[in-house]
Formats: structure tokens, C-alpha cells, sequence
């Protein structure tokens, strides 16, 4: 058995040793990625069992744990945050669906402007996008209201408003086009032979039998890819929420890692963070494994 | 028998070493701190945000000139400035604090808003007894010092004392026939009756534009809450060991200030809201003016006498509730003092933070940036005697009743003002908010 597991280390060497031009093309990212990225995942779990201090920490076993869980706060922006992802996950992969759907028929050019066009909010910061929304969400001046009363409605108070203020973040996250989904699908559509199309077509199949037969199904691995991207994503809702409500009113629009980030930063308790991010790691993982088990192709 | 006359000699001898090795490092720290700086050099960091602009709209003249002369004072000794805007300065010095890369001083109070009694028990802030006299200390205003005050010990030299003001747009109440108040005080009745006249349809078409009153509801601003300690109640018991906010008093002062907005409609719907900039905006900028009289700490007197914001105001009380007293919350400003490792640096930094917040620094301020002297020679050279609004707001420190110095006082604070927004969009009761927000803070408090 020593012997067995001696000779696939040294394999193990031979074949770094063997490919150590890409592995040393591969450093300087490696480097940056376990120094800022897995360093810190390792420490922040360590940090989970600990009440950390600045010069000193205090092993607390699940002590932090026991607190998250007891925490109505946290029940409250989980709760928040599934509504946020239920709503908004389906929603960017439908209408980056859509969007792919409408744009590929089109020519290089039509294609590559419209691809330029929704991929721009996708580089524009969210701080920028969040401070305009607020501005088309107020009560006075906002563009909604303005809007609603054109057709003789009250105004709205958007984010001022437990039953609207989650909603509105909501909706703002929904209209933001979903452009790396765009670009996904269009290069998931570009890879659909020909030939498919063409088979069905013979078969007398109509334009909305093709997509429905061969388009969405050939689509299917990178839906699941977009759909645990998106979900990754929408768990860790925190720029709009610290731009346009900072939780409030009361806690209609408290989410996860905007508690795990006042927990840190406001109150010192890194131990507490650390345990409420495990958890929010945990509920991550077990939806994208029921996600990668529900929608992944047997070949 | 010789052996203990060895141990006898070797122990008096070591009681001797000792006793006076002792008077000698208290002789040390008598012989003052100046000793210790004189022969450090080095790097001092300092943090500052903006304050007050030059002809080159440089926000940070004051400290640069200050910077430049204890330069040359001290060579060898270099000052360097980290500019932070003051809406980062918390976040900044969190984050900073929790790497153990904080500067060496930085502008900010202990009540927890950026540091507060738990750091100072971990050792993040450093006391500063050692660098100040007696007559000294005795310069300082006492809610001063207190202020920078825990478990006997002064950890941060007070710089400026602020306090929050009604601030009153005269324009407004001339356009309306408003007589303001008589020195500035009135009574809750007399303020409804004032911003019912203030509430008027200015271009005829059925709606309201302007209003009487406006404030916000945020984590950590306090421009509201004298509106709630009108009655006389207060968050905390003394011993702030007990939530005593859903005390009667309280709940019919906040009853007092959901009714502006509900009952009396004096205040607009957004008024409650967490929207800092926009509340200001309707009280301060030109193109605005849609509400006569708002709340707000005293920079914004600076503020309203500036170029920007150039308004025709006058400072007043917050209306008098069934306590009959006038009350207003403060703060106290001034600069601390983190870790040092090195003795000789610390007394540096201790010598540079002392330089500015000196009687004539203080004076300076004063002046310039809306603030009160924490000095009482500083307030004896009569820093307001071209400025009445902020004489008149410096008389309201009188009233001034301080935030409740709790380690968890940010987290207390925000299930209170969570509450206060549910009550000002009307989604709960007076009562009911307080009385929800009882059993977090208890927690809060039992932790």
C-alpha cells in the first residue's frame, strides 16, 4: 500500500517536472488565487470556531454557530435572500435565453452590437447603477413615480416600504440585462450543428418545434452552468442592498452577506461572520449539487 | 546559618534594586513625555477627511499647513496624510483595525460609531493620562473629556463639541407671514401650529409642495431622537443595563413625530426614510427649498452659511415635550491615539495630536468648521462673535444630553432605528415598535 501510494507521488512529481513550462505559466494566476482566494476560505473557517480578537483569539468550539442560528436577523435575510434568488436566478436565465434567441438570427454585425450593448451593464459598477435606481425609486422626483402619474396614480414609496423595498431591488436586478448569459448562450447556439436544423426542418419541423426540440435541449449544459453562476451570485446580493436601503426598512431587505458583513465590520465579531459565511457556503453548495443533479446531460 | 544570611543580604539588596529602579522609571515618566520624542524620528500616519476649503478648494489645508510646521519643528519627523472621506472613515478604520494596519491617529470619537469600548479593552486605542497636565486636563470641557473617557482612563483629546439644531429656512417663513421663534424656543404645540402655516400648495394644482418638517431615520445619525427624548424618556437605565425606550414617555414622543407626518400631514411621505442626501437637499439646495425647517447636526450651519448651500436660516431648539426641557443629542469630536510598539513614537504622536487640537487650533475650527471648542480657553476667545447662528446652536451644548457609551451600542442602535423607520412609514404603532424592539436589545444587553 506504501509502496502503491510512493509510486503515484513520484508519477505525480514526473509529471509536473514533465510539464513545468505550463505549470510555471500557470503561477503567477495560482499564486494570486491561493493567497486572496483559498488562504482566506481556509482561515475564514478556522475563524468560525473562534472568538477572534486583534491580538489574540479564543477557541469557542460551535459557540458562533449556536449564535447565527439563534439569530431572528439571520432567519430574516436568509428568508430574503431565498426570495431575492427564487425570483431573480429564473428570471436572468429566461430572458438571457430570450435575448440569445432573438439576437443569433441576426448578422455579424447586428450580433456583435447587441452583444456589446447588453454586456455594458455587466462592466458598468453596480454602486453607479444602484445610485441611479435610487434616484428613479424616489418618492418626490423618481421616474416612476412621475411615470405612475401620468396615468393618475398615487406615488409609490419604492424603498420605503416593507412590502415594495425587497420588490424594487428586485426588479432593478431583473431589468439589468444579463450579459454574460447573452454571450454564454450565443456561443452555446454558434456550437448547434447545422445539420440538425436542416434534418428537422425536412421532418416538417416549425421554427418554434426546432428551438423547442434541438435548441433548448442542446442548451441545457450551459443553462446549468448560468443557473449555478446565477445562483452563486444572487446568495451574495450586497451592493444594491448597502447603496439603496442598507437593510431597511426595518429588515424588509436584510440578506445574508450584508448581516455577514455588518457582523465583521460593524461589530468586530469575525468569528460570528465566519460561521454565518459557512453557512451560507453550505446552502450554496447543497443547491448548486440539487441544481447540477436536476438539469445535467448523461453525456 | 550563613546560608540565610546570604538569602537575607541577596533579597535586601534585590528590594533595594528594585524600589529604586522603581523611582527611577516614575522619575522618567515625571520628567514628561517630551523626553521619550525627542530623539524619535520616523513616520507619523494620519487620518483626516475633509474640513473646511482654501481658494484652491483643498479640503485639507489645515492639516497640511499643521503638517508642514511641526516638520519643521521636529526634524526627522515625518507626517503623512491619508485623505478619507468622512463617510468611509468607519468602514476604513473597521477593516484597517481588523488587519492590524491602523494609522497612528485618526479622528474619531469612542461612543463606537468607528472605535469603541471593546477595542479599547483589547488595547487598539492607547490612554493618553501620561501626555497631559492636570492644568490641562482641567482646559477641557468635563462631557468633554468624558466623552473620551473609560474606566478612568482618557483615550483621545477632544477637539470640537457638536450638537444638533433645528435650522429654520427664513425665506420660507417670510413667504408664508411665520413668525419664527422667540429666541429660538417653542413648545410642541406652537411648532405644529407654525408648520401647519409652513405646509402650503405653492403652484396651485391641489398638491402639496412645500412642508413644514422633514428628517430621516439611519443607523447612526441621530437628527430625530430629540424629538423622542422630549418626554424624558432615554434608551437605556443609567447603569445601561436595562432598554427602557418603550417607557410611556418615549412612545408619546415618537407618537409626537409620526404625528407630524400622519395626523397634522406638516411632513412629506418621505419623511422617515433612510435618504440622507435627499432630506438635505430638500431643506438646503437652491433648486429645492420644499421643506422650512429640518434637524441636523451643527456642520450643516457651516454648511447653510457656505457658497453651496447659501440659505437665509436661523438656528432653534427642538420643541419643548411634557419634560418642559429642551434637549438635543451630542457628540464630541477629537483625535485618538492607536497602538504604538515604540515608547519614543508614541510620545511623538502624542506631541503631534496635542499640536492641533491645541487652544488656537480649536479657536481656528471653530471659526471655520461649524464646530464648538472642546477647550474652555478656546470658547473664553469668543470664537462666535461675528457668527449668531452658531452662538445661538452653541448655547443648546447646555441641553446637550450624550448617546449612551454601551460597547454594543451599534448593534442596540439598530433595532431601534429599524423600529423608528416602521413607525415613520406607518407600518407599526409607537408602541408596538418599541416594545418589538425590547427583546433583541435585552439580548443585546445580556450578551
Amino acid at each position: 500500500m506504501k509502496l502503491k501510494a510512493k509510486s503515484s507521488f513520484n508519477s505525480l512529481v514526473r509529471s509536473i517536472w514533465h510539464n513545468r513550462a505550463s505549470y510555471l505559466f500557470l503561477m503567477p494566476k495560482l499564486s494570486v488565487f491561493i493567497l486572496f482566494i483559498a488562504i482566506p476560505v481556509v482561515w475564514s473557517f478556522f475563524i468560525a470556531f473562534q472568538q477572534y480578537g486583534v491580538f489574540g483569539s479564543e477557541w469557542v468550539g460551535l459557540d458562533n454557530f449556536k449564535k447565527v442560528f439563534r439569530s431572528d436577523a439571520f432567519y430574516t435575510a436568509l428568508w430574503n435572500t431565498f426570495k431575492y434568488t427564487l425570483v431573480t436566478v429564473p428570471a436572468h436565465v429566461v430572458i438571457a435565453l430570450i435575448l440569445a434567441t432573438m439576437i443569433n438570427p441576426l448578422g455579424k454585425f447586428g450580433q456583435s452590437f447587441f452583444r456589446a450593448a447588453f454586456y455594458l451593464p455587466t462592466v458598468t459598477s453596480m454602486v453607479i447603477i444602484a445610485m441611479v435606481w435610487r434616484w428613479m425609486y424616489n418618492y418626490r422626483y423618481g421616474l416612476f413615480n412621475y411615470i405612475l402619474g401620468w396615468f393618475g396614480f398615487e406615488p409609490v414609496d419604492w424603498l420605503g416600504q416593507s412590502d415594495t423595498a425587497l420588490w424594487a431591488i428586485i426588479i432593478m436586478s431583473i431589468v439589468i440585462p444579463p450579459g454574460v448569459g447573452v454571450i454564454l448562450y450565443l456561443a452555446a447556439m454558434s456550437n448547434i450543428p447545422d445539420t440538425l436544423y436542416e434534418a428537422a426542418k425536412i421532418d416538417g419541423a416549425g421554427p418554434f418545434q426546432r428551438w423547442w426540440r434541438i435548441t433548448l435541449p442542446m442548451l441545457k449544459p450551459t443553462t446549468l452552468y448560468l443557473v449555478m453562476l446565477s445562483t452563486i451570485g444572487s446568495f451574495q446580493v450586497f451592493t444594491q442592498i448597502i447603496m439603496m436601503t442598507k437593510g431597511g426598512p426595518g429588515n424588509a431587505t436584510e440578506t445574508l452577506v450584508h448581516i455577514i458583513y455588518k457582523t465583521a465590520f460593524r461589530d468586530y465579531e469575525f468569528g460570528v461572520a465566519a460561521a454565518q459565511a459557512m453557512v451560507l457556503f453550505v446552502i450554496i453548495l447543497i443547491f448548486s449539487v440539487i441544481q447540477y443533479r436536476v438539469l445535467r446531460t448523461d453525456d | 546559618m550563613k546560608k540565610m544570611k546570604w538569602i537575607t543580604i541577596v533579597a535586601v539588596l534585590a528590594m533595594v534594586v528594585s524600589v529604586f529602579s522603581g523611582c527611577s522609571s516614575k522619575d522618567k515618566e515625571d520628567s514628561g513625555a517630551a523626553d521619550e520624542a525627542k530623539d524619535w524620528t520616523g513616520t507619523i500616519t494620519v487620518w483626516d477627511g475633509p474640513r473646511w476649503p482654501d481658494d484652491k478648494d483643498n479640503k485639507y489645508h489645515w492639516l497640511e499647513a499643521k503638517k508642514a510646521e511641526f516638520e519643521k519643528a521636529h526634524p526627522g519627523v515625518k507626517i503623512e496624510i491619508v485623505q478619507v472621506p468622512w463617510a468611509e472613515m468607519a468602514d476604513k478604520l473597521n477593516i484597517a483595525i481588523a488587519g492590524k494596519k491602523w494609522p497612528d491617529i485618526a479622528p474619531v470619537d469612542i461612543s463606537g460609531g468607528a472605535v469603541s469600548i471593546n477595542q479599547i479593552k483589547q488595547g487598539v486605542i492607547e490612554p493618553l493620562d501620561e501626555f497631559l497636565t492636570e492644568e490641562e486636563k482641567a482646559d477641557f470641557y468635563e462631557n468633554a473629556l468624558e466623552a473620551y473617557s473609560y474606566d478612568g482612563k482618557i483615550y483621545g483629546i477632544p477637539n470640537s463639541i457638536t450638537v444638533h439644531a433645528m435650522l429654520l429656512n427664513l425665506d420660507l417663513f417670510n413667504e408664508r407671514g411665520v413668525e419664527p421663534p422667540k429666541d429660538g424656543k417653542w413648545t410642541y404645540d406652537e411648532f405644529v401650529e407654525k408648520m401647519k402655516q409652513l405646509t402650503f400648495d405653492r403652484d396651485g394644482d391641489g398638491k402639496i409642495d412645500v412642508y413644514g418638517f422633514s428628517t430621516y431615520i439611519l443607523n447612526g445619525y441621530y437628527e430625530a431622537w430629540p424629538f423622542l427624548y422630549m418626554d424624558g424618556g432615554r434608551p437605556l437605565s443609567e447603569d445601561m443595563t436595562q432598554y427602557t425606550f418603550d417607557d410611556p414617555k418615549v412612545v408619546s414622543a415618537l407618537q409626537k413625530l409620526a404625528d407630524l407626518k400622519f395626523v397634522h400631514k406638516v411632513a412629506p411621505p418621505e419623511m422617515g426614510g433612510a435618504d440622507v442626501g435627499g432630506t438635505w437637499k430638500a431643506w438646503g439646495a437652491s433648486d429645492q427649498r420644499t421643506v422650512a425647517v429640518e434637524p441636523w447636526a451643527t456642520w450643516a450651519i457651516a454648511a447653510a452659511q457656505g457658497e453651496k448651500y447659501k440659505t437665509n436660516f436661523m438656528v432653534a431648539e427642538y420643541p419643548t415635550g411634557d419634560s418642559g426641557e429642551p434637549v438635543t443629542i451630542g457628540g464630541v469630536g477629537g483625535w485618538v491615539m492607536f497602538h504604538q510598539e515604540d515608547e519614543g513614537k508614541k510620545a511623538m504622536v502624542a506631541e503631534f495630536i496635542k499640536y492641533i487640537s491645541s487652544t488656537e487650533e480649536q479657536v481656528t475650527m471653530a471659526k471655520n468648521y461649524g464646530t464648538f471648542p472642546a477647550r474652555k480657553s478656546a470658547s473664553d476667545q469668543n470664537p462666535f462673535a461675528d457668527n449668531e447662528q452658531m452662538a445661538r446652536a452653541m448655547q443648546l451644548t447646555e441641553h446637550a444630553v450624550m448617546l449612551p457609551r454601551h460597547p454594543a451600542w451599534k448593534k442596540i442602535d439598530e433595532q431601534i432605528q429599524s423600529q423608528l423607520q416602521l413607525v415613520l412609514n406607518g407600518e407599526k404603532t409607537p408602541e408596538q415598535a418599541l416594545k418589538d424592539a425590547r427583546g433583541p436589545v435585552e439580548e443585546i444587553l445580556g450578551e
